[in-house]
């Protein structure tokens, strides 16, 4: 597109240091069914282009989404603009970028089922049926199918020679059942929280089975016991909820600019600080984090960041040791560090990129262990599937997390299911607490595509996954 | 309203098919200055426009939103909310759009904040940045300012136009392990004074040296009132008619009851110039005087036209939040209980469970512990798990409320046995 070259020679010519475009398309097709009632069915396109300008050590970000020379090249001379008053207020010699060689290529989600060439009706009586079934069950008070899928397509030039053409896109539904009975109100939901997929996903997880299941579990958990008394137990965690715990105690954690302090004002800052590195017990022995943007169908793989980028695969927590950050071209040089791991990201075209949590994981165990052996293995404890309420501190130290379904363990058996569980831990007590995760056969992703973090604020996505784990002697309860 | 908008209603006017719709048009222009660790780190300037229609054959409803304003785009837009809606199931709570209604007028454009130059905000930044450099600290915060205007119009008659100005400025300084905020929003930027600010700052650094550790217990707690505009939040986000009436909130079966304590009220209102009243909702529903909660009795809730239709009940939409206070100062509440903590603002705030209206949150940007009437230290940052509509029955005074957002006002309030359950590690 012309417009990549009218907005490279422009901040060429007119002296930048560096600059990028990225001319984005974003289309979201929502579906919300609240029961029977189809409260929203929408296609949102948001096109245009943000153009960054690096001039003197420091940023400017302009953005428009009028399609035209004279317009590209007055959000250029505003981005400069911009750059040269940030300039006014930066620290020494201000920020530098990290090293990258230029890029010309493409990337695509593989997708086999575009779900945005999928007949409505077809998702419309998919969403139905599976609303219906959960509204049979006597004492289901409210159901909602949530169905999200969304594409970006970009195109970046940078002033190092790179031209990238990426096409992203994930889906994501959501259903849950409220039951409503004895003076409580319980939901269950299923959500994997989305996958860079098409589709072909929705027809592999058989969601009218998955509607029984939630509308039965919403009874069990609406009649459920709760766990009075707080004291310390044996938690056994799903990967479905371990994703979200990844994500509040490690993803955020490890994201450099939140090292550095750039968060400070809103999203915080991180206890995990450069001087750790290489040798901070963040974990037990058994404890592994990689950060890949590599993964296939995961939300954060694109092939290159919103720097120009390319995608990689590294150790954040190494036997339980904290190993590296996530990063960014301007968050990397602050450390020392060469090259970033291309961490750069930006949820719509208006938006400046930000340091993002990468797709991130916890590896599976080595030895041969399943969920059965592993609830064998566990005296008294409890078992949390999917996520519930999740509060952490502005350090990401401290937390107390809940969960979607519960079950007490009594002599290695499922006793009884519970309700209303809540868990408090802390970094690095939780993650050296870990005594047993299964093996890989058990290894599943789950998904976020609603990570809010920056100001302004914006949404990201990334992928984690887990096999279930143990943790020992943790804080566990009832809410008041 | 700007001609180019007008143009946009009168092109779908024209060409919509469909037996109703609703337009919205949403513009804005903003500029964003962030800052941290004494410098600028991101700096960010545009406009954006987002023109959306939902469209309806019958019961039967599509929508589609775009931000280009070419009659291409206009077209395309309008066909594909068309041809969404014939092909979707009817909708069993569908309600027609909204017809043709007075709207208030209120000023909530200030020319003061419309004409800030990026020069006066960087030099904003720059004095916030030499203080820090000043206290040997960092500061980190944003700057911003926005103007948007906001259009519906509608298929039976509905057409309203406002437009609204917000300046905002917060500042985070951070000393060793002490770190504490100042914030300020508003539709006018004459009324912002950035050495009241630094001032404000300052002194709560200052009054946060030496923090000694702190076990969670059930204790009294002066909320200032950014703390509790961040708690109060979720209590309004729970207060929803429907919800309600279908069994799943605190808030069932209390409409006209006692549920809230005596000396708390909640409204929306108009009466207070200094905060931005939007005139209509996004669903059009136009604003008026309410009371939420009046002097503990619940009068109504956030009510959707789908269920105020149903109900035969009117709908019902906040548009600003007003907390009335009192006159106590914080130095007369401290004395009215033998000890307790001062909280500044809370963080991570998340529902644990709906139907009782439990919340959890932490405390943020300093807590202080009071003993005799007195500030005695700071202490670590804690974590509570409470019920904000349970804790209004245990206010025990209450301050003036102030600005602490462009849309919300809040007074400082004295709470009793406050529940905290956790603290930090640092």
């Amino acid at each position: 597109m012309k417009y990549l070259d009218i907005a490279m020679d422009a901040a060429k010519s007119m002296g930048a240091d560096y600059a990028d475009i990225r001319i984005q398309k974003s289309t979201t097709e929502t579906i919300y069914l609240h029961n029977l009632s189809l409260k929203n069915t929408s296609t949102d396109i948001t096109e245009g282009y943000g153009i960054r300008v690096f001039k003197d050590g420091a940023w400017g970000f302009a953005h428009s989404n009028i399609f035209k020379d004279d317009q590209v090249k007055a959000t250029v001379k505003r981005a400069m603009d911009i750059a040269l008053l940030s300039a006014k207020a930066k620290k020494g010699a201000g920020l530098t970028l990290a090293a990258e060689r230029s890029y010309i290529a493409s990337y695509r989600t593989p997708v086999k089922c575009d779900p945005f060439n999928l007949p409505l009706k077809e998702k419309v009586d998919l969403m139905l049926e599976v609303n219906r079934m959960m509204m049979n069950y006597e004492g289901i008070k409210q159901t909602v199918f949530y169905l999200l899928a969304h594409k970006d397509e970009k195109l970046f030039a940078s002033t190092l020679g790179t031209r990238l053409d990426i096409t992203t896109q994930f889906i994501n539904p959501m259903i849950t059942a409220t039951a409503v009975m004895d003076g409580d109100s319980q939901s269950r939901t299923f959500d994997e929280g989305g996958r860079a997929t098409g589709w072909e996903w929705i027809n592999e997880l058989n969601l009218t089975e998955k509607a029984k299941q939630i509308a039965e579990e919403a009874i069990i958990k609406v009649k459920a016991d709760t766990l009075k008394e707080e004291k310390p137990r044996t938690l056994i965690l799903d990967p479905n909820h371990l994703g979200l715990t990844m994500h509040e105690s490690v993803g955020h954690p490890t994201e450099l600019d939140r090292v550095l302090g750039w968060e400070a004002d809103y999203a915080g800052i991180s206890f995990a600080t450069p001087e750790k590195l290489g040798n901070y017990k963040y974990g037990s022995d058994i404890v592994n984090f990689v950060g890949d943007n590599t993964l296939c169908e995961g939300l954060a793989t694109a092939g290159f960041d919103d720097d120009g980028v390319p995608n990689q695969r590294w150790f954040i927590i190494k036997d339980g040791i904290l190993n590296e950050y996530g990063s960014t071209r301007d968050t990397a040089p602050q450390i020392g560090l060469v090259h970033s791991r291309g961490c750069s990201r930006a949820t719509n075209y208006y938006n400046q990129p930000i340091n993002r949590i990468p797709n991130l994981y916890l590896l599976p165990g080595t030895k041969e262990l399943t969920p059965g052996q592993l609830i064998a293995d566990t005296d008294d404890g409890v078992y949390i599937q999917g996520r519930g309420s999740f509060s952490i501190d502005q350090h990401r130290v401290n937390f107390q997390f809940g969960g979607d379904f519960f079950w007490e363990i009594k002599n290695g058996k499922l006793h009884r299911p519970l309700k209303k569980v809540l868990y408090k831990s802390c970094n690095p007590e939780f993650w050296n607490s870990c005594d047993a995760i299964c093996d890989e056969r058990y290894w599943q992703p789950f998904g976020v595509v609603n990570c809010g973090k920056g100001q302004p604020n914006q949404t990201g996505r990334m992928t984690h996954g887990a096999s279930p784990a143990r943790f020992r002697n943790i804080r566990v309860g009832g809410s008041q | 309203m700007n001609a180019k908008y007008e143009k946009i209603v009168e092109y779908v006017k024209k060409h919509v098919k469909a037996d109703d719709y609703n337009l919205r048009i949403a513009a804005r222009n903003s500029h964003e200055t962030r800052f941290a660790q004494n410098a600028i780190t991101q700096h960010i300037a545009g406009e954006n426009i987002d023109i959306d229609i939902e469209v309806a054959f019958e019961n039967k409803t599509g929508r589609c939103s775009i931000n280009q304003t070419d009659e291409n785009a206009l077209a395309d837009m309008i066909k594909r909310a068309e041809e969404m809606a014939v092909v979707n199931q009817p909708d069993p709570e569908y309600v027609e759009s909204a017809s043709a209604q007075s709207i208030p007028q209120v000023k909530n454009t200030l020319d003061s904040t419309i004409n800030l130059a990026p020069e006066q905000m960087v030099d904003i930044v720059i004095k916030s940045i030499a203080n820090g450099d000043k206290q040997a600290a960092t500061v980190s915060g944003m700057t911003e300012k926005h103007y948007m205007e906001i259009i519906n119009s509608t298929k039976n008659g509905f057409q309203g136009h406002y437009d609204l100005s917000e300046f905002g400025h917060s500042m985070t300084l951070k000393k060793d392990q002490i770190e504490t905020k100042v914030s300020f929003s508003s539709k006018d930027f004459n009324t912002f004074q950035l050495d009241k600010e630094i001032a404000h700052l300052n002194e709560q650094l200052a009054s946060l040296s030496n923090p000694q550790a702190f076990d969670a217990e059930k204790i009294p707690v002066i909320l200032r009132p950014a703390a509790l505009m961040e708690f109060y939040w979720f209590m309004m986000w729970m207060m929803n008619r429907r919800q309600s009436d279908e069994g799943m909130t605190a808030f069932t079966d209390q409409i006209g009851k006692k549920f809230l304590g005596e000396k708390f009220s909640l409204q929306s209102t108009f009466t207070i110039p200094e905060l931005i009243s939007v005139p209509y909702s996004w669903d059009s529903v136009v604003s008026e005087e309410t009371y939420w909660v009046r002097n503990g009795v619940v009068e109504t809730m956030p009510t959707p036209r789908y269920w105020a239709k149903m109900k035969n009940l009117k709908p019902a939409s906040p548009f600003n939040v007003y907390v009335p206070g009192g006159s106590a100062s914080e130095e007369e509440m401290m004395k009215m209980v033998p000890r307790g903590l001062i909280v500044n603002r809370f963080w991570y705030i998340r529902p644990v469970d709906m139907k009782k209206g439990e919340l959890t949150g932490m405390t943020r940007d300093g807590v202080l512990y009071f003993e005799d009437g007195k500030v005695k230290h700071a202490v670590n940052n804690l974590r509570f798990n409470e019920i904000p509509h349970d804790t209004t029955r245990r206010i025990l005074t209450m301050g003036e409320s102030i600005l602490c957002d462009s849309s919300v006002k809040m007074p400082t309030v004295l709470v009793d046995d406050f529940n905290f359950v956790d603290k930090t590690t640092f």
